[in-house]
């Protein structure tokens, strides 16, 4: 009984993430359009809303093409391994009181574990690719993922000192109902670093760099078509959900806003991802991308000591006031 | 010139990252600005006055056919050697066989129509037109009457009033023109109506 309850939990979450995934798509679209003075989708539906579910058969449907010096298995299974990593993490976010699927005490640290190891799908897929600009790509997002990695982690220590655990729901109990006990203002050189980490671990703009189109092509998924495609497209958006959520999590409180609304208990949070998402889409119409090494510089030099500052103002606060 | 990359910042640009809080305005300010965009088959683009589109023969209202007399100036003028014309004559009128425009050759300049004595050829102010081969794109005399409807049809025109810019060369004075291309045209057509260019200087 328990693991059915289970089991249609995680399908109704599956359902509402890809519904997301497919109208995240959509929205970026229509804001950077309208952003660059055009319409963006317009001709599926009304003002191209059923542009996504367009998209979708599209790429359900098109032909799967693996490349003959391709690594056959590597490359049919690294989507997989991004898409399945990035799906974990959603099971431990809590999105509104009691609404978790799985509330374990290392929440904080299996989201890590879980967005490092989609990497690992993006360097596989550029590697079993067997072509320059994937395995650049590839390259290129392994380098990233792991310099931006320690710096995003190290962000978050302040917060696991603040609140004393790692387990997320506690997190927010943890930052209480009150505006300004958000950790936003005690933590905000944490939330610093940790933003423009959380846009370099999703591989946005301006880090897009392991799919920077005007030199890689495609980047890591130059090769794939159809479905296959469309699952590293999945799990980017996916990402960029679940780091909207630790961040909102973690920095703006949860599922606890001004007033609560009973009928959607997590209306709150709903509304704080969005406007991560809308800040993604926004960064993203405006910034140039960064060159590989002022990338690098930005990480080691400026984040991670910025981070282990912040590690130590916060112990020497908590240190004083108890 | 000299380029000054680094450009000298104040600690607080420096710290609150002022710059690119202001291209960031920037990009929220246009997401609330009217799209520039046209939804192109539902909204039709205007058609600038001297367009040169698809073409047509003009349908002589008295005689239900062609007007074309066949001087053979078209065919002569044409510098892509579209236009082929057959005649032969009758009591000493010369009469059209067959009257065929190779579209896809065409370079689409205009002098056909500017050296036409009686305005029977006119490129249309008809843009959207394609085909899936070549054969459809080789106008013969039929087609290029059934174009000539047709863009009156869609476009409203009136073939009594219609006066297409080329028809009147531009820079000849009226006692130079042959009596069929001494037409009204519009005041920015004429000489002095001119705004870019080499304008035509009167000696």
């Amino acid at each position: 009984m328990q693991i059915l309850i289970i089991l249609i939990e995680i399908l109704v979450l599956f359902a509402i993430v890809m519904l997301h995934v497919a109208y995240a798509t959509y929205f970026e679209r229509k804001i950077i359009g309208h952003m660059q003075v055009r319409m963006g989708p317009m001709r599926v539906g009304w003002h191209g809303l059923l542009q996504p579910i367009a998209d979708g058969i599209k790429s359900f449907f098109k032909e799967d093409i693996i490349p003959e010096q391709a690594d056959r298995v590597t490359f049919l299974g690294a989507p997989i391994i991004c898409l399945v990593a990035m799906m974990t993490s959603l099971a431990v976010l809590p999105f509104a009181r009691g609404w978790v699927i799985a509330d374990i005490n290392i929440g904080l640290l299996l989201v890590f574990a879980m967005s490092s190891l989609a990497s690992y799908g993006v360097v596989l897929a550029g590697w079993a690719s067997n072509s320059k600009f994937t395995f650049l790509g590839g390259l290129r997002s392994m380098a990233q993922v792991i310099s931006y990695e320690i710096a995003m982690g190290m962000s978050l220590v302040g917060v696991m000192m603040l609140s004393g655990t790692l387990n997320l729901s506690k997190i927010v109990e943890a930052q209480g109902d009150s505006f300004w006990g958000m950790y936003l203002f005690p933590q905000i050189i944490g939330f610093f670093v940790f933003f423009i980490a959380m846009l370099a671990e999703t591989n946005r703009v301006p880090f897009d760099l392991p799919e920077a189109e005007t030199e890689l092509v495609s980047g890591y998924c130059t090769e794939y078509s159809g479905m296959r495609y469309a699952m590293f497209f999945m799990a980017e958006y996916i990402g960029m959900m679940v780091m909207a959520s630790i961040g909102t999590i973690c920095f703006l409180g949860g599922w606890n806003g001004p007033f609560t609304v009973s009928i959607f208990p997590p209306f709150w949070f709903v509304a704080k991802v969005y406007i991560f998402m809308f800040l993604f889409i926004w960064i993203r119409a405006t910034m140039p991308r960064y060159r590989y090494d002022q990338l690098m510089e930005l990480g080691w030099k400026v984040l991670i000591p910025l981070a282990l500052a912040n590690i130590v103002l916060t112990g020497i606060v908590k240190a004083f006031t108890g | 010139m000299r380029v000054q990359y680094d450009l000298k910042k104040s600690l607080f640009e420096t710290v609150f990252l002022t710059e690119l809080a202001r291209g960031m305005m920037l990009t929220l300010k246009r997401l609330f600005s009217k799209p520039i965009t046209r939804q192109y088959p539902d909204e039709k683009p205007p058609v600038a006055l001297g367009f040169r589109g698809q073409h047509a023969l003009v349908r002589d209202p008295r005689t239900g056919g062609s007007k074309c007399v066949a001087c053979m100036r078209c065919a002569t003028v044409c510098p892509s050697r579209c236009i082929h014309i057959r005649f032969h004559e009758e009591d000493g009128r010369r009469v059209v066989d067959s009257y065929d425009i190779e579209a896809l050759r065409c370079v689409y300049c205009g002098y056909c129509e500017e050296v036409c004595p009686v305005n029977a050829l006119v490129l249309t102010e008809v843009f959207d037109y394609c085909e899936y081969d070549r054969e459809s794109l080789f106008f013969t005399k039929e087609d290029l009457l059934a174009n000539w409807d047709r863009f009156l049809e869609d476009s409203g025109h009136r073939e009594e009033t219609y006066v297409n810019p080329f028809w009147r060369p531009r820079g000849l004075p009226e006692s130079m023109l042959p009596a069929g291309k001494r037409l009204k045209v519009p005041d920015s057509w004429t000489e002095d109506g001119q705004v870019v260019g080499t304008r035509y200087r009167r000696s």
